[in-house]
């Protein structure tokens, strides 16, 4: 993998006009041609020091992390949905549905040994504004152990203004599929690469929750939450981001606007663009899918008819579509399925949007899979 | 006849002095007028046989004309309760002449009267001095003593649709407890037993049968009793012998038995890394009292200190103390405190006295507080002072940081836990885990951590006479207990542990 002196701004902008450019060609010929990339899915039956060893044969595959991350700015967006309390009956959160923190650390440090000068942990936890080191307490996780992964680790709640002096904002290439664009945290501006390390999930909204739709919790609630101002952001966030379920409600008047406020209001309608709106607005250069342990049935054990499930693998890749598709064929479904077929029931298909947006391809086809066949790896969730 | 401190007292609606109070109310219905000539039948007195129910509060005295009828209508049921060993306490209103009426009680054989501020009196039998929760002169407080304005334990009806609950700001649902109460009580009023007057709320959605049995745990599991107070409708039901009723009965006495065979742990200390100061008086009151209910609902563990009292030093088991007061300590507490942050210690408090020529920075963008290290250890300041009771107690979590609980639950959904220990013994002593749930359905999947290494506890419940072992597992860092279902209450002993 090689790359070119590029700051990170410019990079951003770059991927931006590229993508719209992508937009002026014919929808068919998007979804054949859009950007492909190898993805590794590894074997991996429990968590413990062999996550470690894993990830690490996966990203040689997927062509090294030092010519990404050398010398830059690393942000990781994990997948730590709901309250920190909530378990799926006993069961720690990373073994369900969060990220586990083994997964996490191990992450860390591969990023930490290919060169990265800064890795910050990102995450926008559910209803507060409080240090993200103090949510993972509150899990039982060691915030500790991350840091002393590699050298600088830093963390940041973006569930609100942060850090930063002001909101960074994204426009998404073409005009955008429900916002013509988002305000986020700096942090997600402030990067030179952006990884989205996730879980292996279905979603009762979005039909899966992988790579991209882990995107959705970089929407920060005091612009996106059930409670944000008229006008201008709120300091801290309260709720959840049911506005863009329901689109009951529109952001404050500061952020970007709403594509059309007449198009529906369904949720299956709305969760898809939003997330593929923000992957192609804040590009994702390096999807980690946790899929060691999980959950069916839904995203957390808020969720009616979920269990506890251990599919035992581990997928990454560089483009995030491509990734997520591979995901979605070994949990055992179509990854060029839309509306009315599984998982994408009630929902439009998050791959297909992203696709259409020139983000990446869905056509297995076109993916080269390393490591593990998908054949092979195949773990049905519906019959788990 | 019990001793006065272990009375486990019931009100007990009779007379004709509570059919007039409460018609005058207008809240005279014909279940009350059932329950109140129930209750003044001496056969009555049936339902407290081999109970741990061992004193009735009836009505004495309110100054009204009714006052003499009052004392003739009860001769037969204060003979029968002599008989059944029970003690019975007059309460007098403040409307009666207080030395008329404690006269009166004695001459009947009350064993003691409670009133409302009795002070400047002398009677010839015990008074028990009751006060309004927020106003309780604590240097006149009694063996026993009582309070008014309680809450009913449980979810709070004002945030209930139908039988949902309503999350509060948090997302944490609200529940009511009479909790933080009884900690402040315990450390003003040590060695004192304090009594929560409160009733059931007359609607019944949440007056759920189980709710009663919670009304006791909620008291006893933080030091204080609750006079029992059966709604009319149940204790009409009782008077006919209702089998649903007396199921209800029975519970509340087994959760009373329970705490009566577990009467040491009344002698446990809260734990907490946090000691809390305020002279929770006058202007601190709403303040600091709030705190310290916000704080318990978040299940922040704390110890509770009266301002004029020696400060806490710092301990491995005490990180931080939360100086509430605008009013700034005096010269020795100021070198106590001192010494506590220069060691390593953590202050929280509405202004900085430190010394001087300490540069002040910034922890979080998310924390309106400005620190200064001092020493090994830091004082943050709030930087607009206190103000909103829920944004201290939240922040204050935050500064001591959650590595510092000292236990926590997962899935607590309506849950809620008090850490104790006992401290007695010179050896590490007992250490106690009481969990209660608020909610209207048994907690399900609930997981107790704690921040010690635990091989295993016993696992206490009213339901058994004799505890289970239940096997920890081990975290990294801590132990967790995985609880069976919970319905009310249940409790975690271990020993040899240092929490």
């Amino acid at each position: 993998m090689t790359t070119t002196a590029c700051s990170r701004r410019k990079f951003v902008g770059s991927m931006g006009a590229a993508a719209g450019a992508w937009l002026a060609r014919p929808a068919m010929f998007l979804a054949r041609s859009a950007p492909a990339a190898r993805v590794a899915v590894g074997a991996c039956r429990e968590y413990g020091p062999q996550v470690l060893e894993t990830l690490r044969t996966m990203f040689e595959q997927i062509g090294g992390l030092q010519g990404l991350v050398r010398g830059k700015t690393v942000a990781v967006k994990l997948n730590l949905t709901g309250d920190a309390t909530d378990r799926l009956g006993y069961l720690p959160a990373g073994l369900t549905h969060w990220v586990h923190p083994e997964v996490v650390g191990a992450t860390v440090q591969l990023l930490g040994e290919a060169g990265a000068r800064r890795i910050r942990l990102l995450e926008s936890p559910m209803g507060t504004a409080e240090p993200l080191e103090e949510f993972m307490l509150q899990a039982n996780w060691e915030p500790r152990d991350f840091a002393s992964a590699a050298p600088r680790v830093e963390f940041e709640n973006t569930n609100y203004l942060g850090y930063g002096r002001k909101y960074a904002r994204f426009w998404v290439p073409g005009g955008g599929l429900r916002f013509k664009g988002y305000d986020l945290n700096h942090s997600y501006e402030d990067c030179d690469v952006f990884v989205s390390l996730a879980k292996l999930k279905e979603h009762v909204t979005a039909g899966v929750t992988l790579s991209m739709k882990n995107c959705f919790g970089i929407t920060p609630c005091t612009i996106y939450g059930d409670d944000s101002p008229v006008d201008e952001p709120s300091l801290t966030p309260r709720g959840g981001r049911g506005p863009f379920h329901e689109m009951n409600r529109l952001p404050p008047k500061s952020a970007p606007p709403v594509v059309s406020v007449n198009a529906p209001k369904d949720p299956g309608y709305s969760v898809p663009r939003v997330v593929a709106d923000l992957v192609a607005a804040r590009p994702i250069h390096l999807a980690i899918i946790d899929g060691i342990h999980s959950m069916a049935g839904g995203e957390g054990p808020w969720c009616d008819h979920v269990r506890h499930v251990r599919p035992g693998l581990l997928v990454a890749g560089t483009n995030c579509v491509a990734a997520d598709a591979v995901c979605v064929a070994l949990m055992g479904f179509d990854p060029m399925a839309d509306r009315g077929t599984p998982p994408f029931e009630t929902c439009d298909s998050t791959l297909r949007l992203a696709e259409q947006l020139g983000v990446g391809t869905r056509d297995l086809s076109r993916i080269e899979v390393a490591g593990v066949p998908i054949a092979k790896a195949r773990f049905n969730f519906r019959q788990a | 006849m019990s001793t006065i401190r272990n009375w486990l007292p019931m009100k007990w609606p009779c007379g004709p002095l509570e059919m007039a109070r409460r018609t005058k109310s207008g809240s005279m219905n014909s279940e009350g007028k059932q329950a109140i000539e129930a209750c003044g039948q001496a056969s009555a007195l049936e339902l407290l046989e081999g109970t741990p129910v061992n004193c009735l509060v009836v009505p004495w005295a309110e100054g009204r004309p009714e006052d003499s009828a009052q004392r003739q209508a009860l001769q037969p049921l204060l003979e029968a309760g002599r008989r059944l060993g029970i003690s019975f306490v007059g309460k007098v209103g403040s409307t009666a002449d207080a030395a008329s009426a404690a006269a009166s009680a004695r001459a009947a054989g009350f064993a003691a009267v409670m009133m409302e501020d009795p002070s400047g009196q002398s009677f010839d039998l015990p008074v028990i001095p009751q006060f309004s929760r927020d106003k309780v002169a604590w240097e006149k407080t009694s063996t026993i003593f009582s309070s008014s304005g309680n809450v009913w334990p449980g979810m709070n009806l004002e945030t209930m649709h139908g039988d949902t609950a309503v999350a509060g700001p948090t997302g944490i649902p609200w529940v009511n407890s009479n909790a933080w109460f009884g900690l402040l009580a315990a450390e003003l009023a040590p060695g004192k037993t304090l009594w929560l007057d409160f009733d059931p709320p007359a609607t019944s959605t949440s007056a759920r049968p189980a709710g009663y049995a919670l009304a006791v745990a909620d008291s006893r599991a933080y030091g204080s009793r609750w006079i029992i107070s059966l709604d009319d409708k149940l204790l009409a039901a009782l008077s006919k012998g209702n089998p649903q009723a007396k199921q209800v009965w029975k519970n509340i006495c087994a959760m009373h038995a329970f705490f009566e065979r577990h009467r040491e742990w009344e002698a446990f200390q809260s734990l907490g890394a946090l000691a809390v100061v305020s002279d929770f008086r006058g202007e601190n009151a709403y303040l600091s009292g709030e705190v310290l209910n916000l704080l318990n609902r978040r299940g922040v563990q704390f110890r509770v200190i009266e301002r004029a009292r020696t400060l806490p030093a710092l301990t491995p088991g005490l990180k931080a103390i939360l100086w509430l007061d605008k009013q700034a300590p005096t010269a020795d507490q100021h070198s106590q405190l001192l010494d506590f942050t220069q060691q390593g210690g953590l202050l929280i408090a509405p202004d900085y006295w430190g010394p001087a020529g300490v540069a002040p920075t910034k922890k979080d963008p998310s924390l309106a507080y400005t620190m200064y290290n001092v020493g090994k250890g830091q004082i943050e300041v709030a930087e607009a002072g206190f103000q909103d009771p829920y944004q201290v107690a939240v922040d204050t979590h935050l500064l001591l940081s959650r590595r510092n609980d000292l236990v926590r639950l997962y899935n607590p959904e309506t849950a809620n836990c008090h850490c104790s220990g006992d401290f007695t013994s010179p050896q590490k002593g007992k250490r106690l885990v009481q969990v209660l749930n608020y909610g209207s359905d048994p907690a399900s999947s609930v997981t107790v951590w704690l921040n010690a290494r635990a091989a295993s506890a016993r696992l206490w419940g009213p339901e058994a006479k004799d505890a289970r072992t239940l096997q920890g597992l081990a975290a990294s860092p801590g132990t967790e207990f995985n609880l069976p279902p919970l319905s009310v209450y249940c409790a975690l002993e271990f020993e040899g542990i240092n929490l």
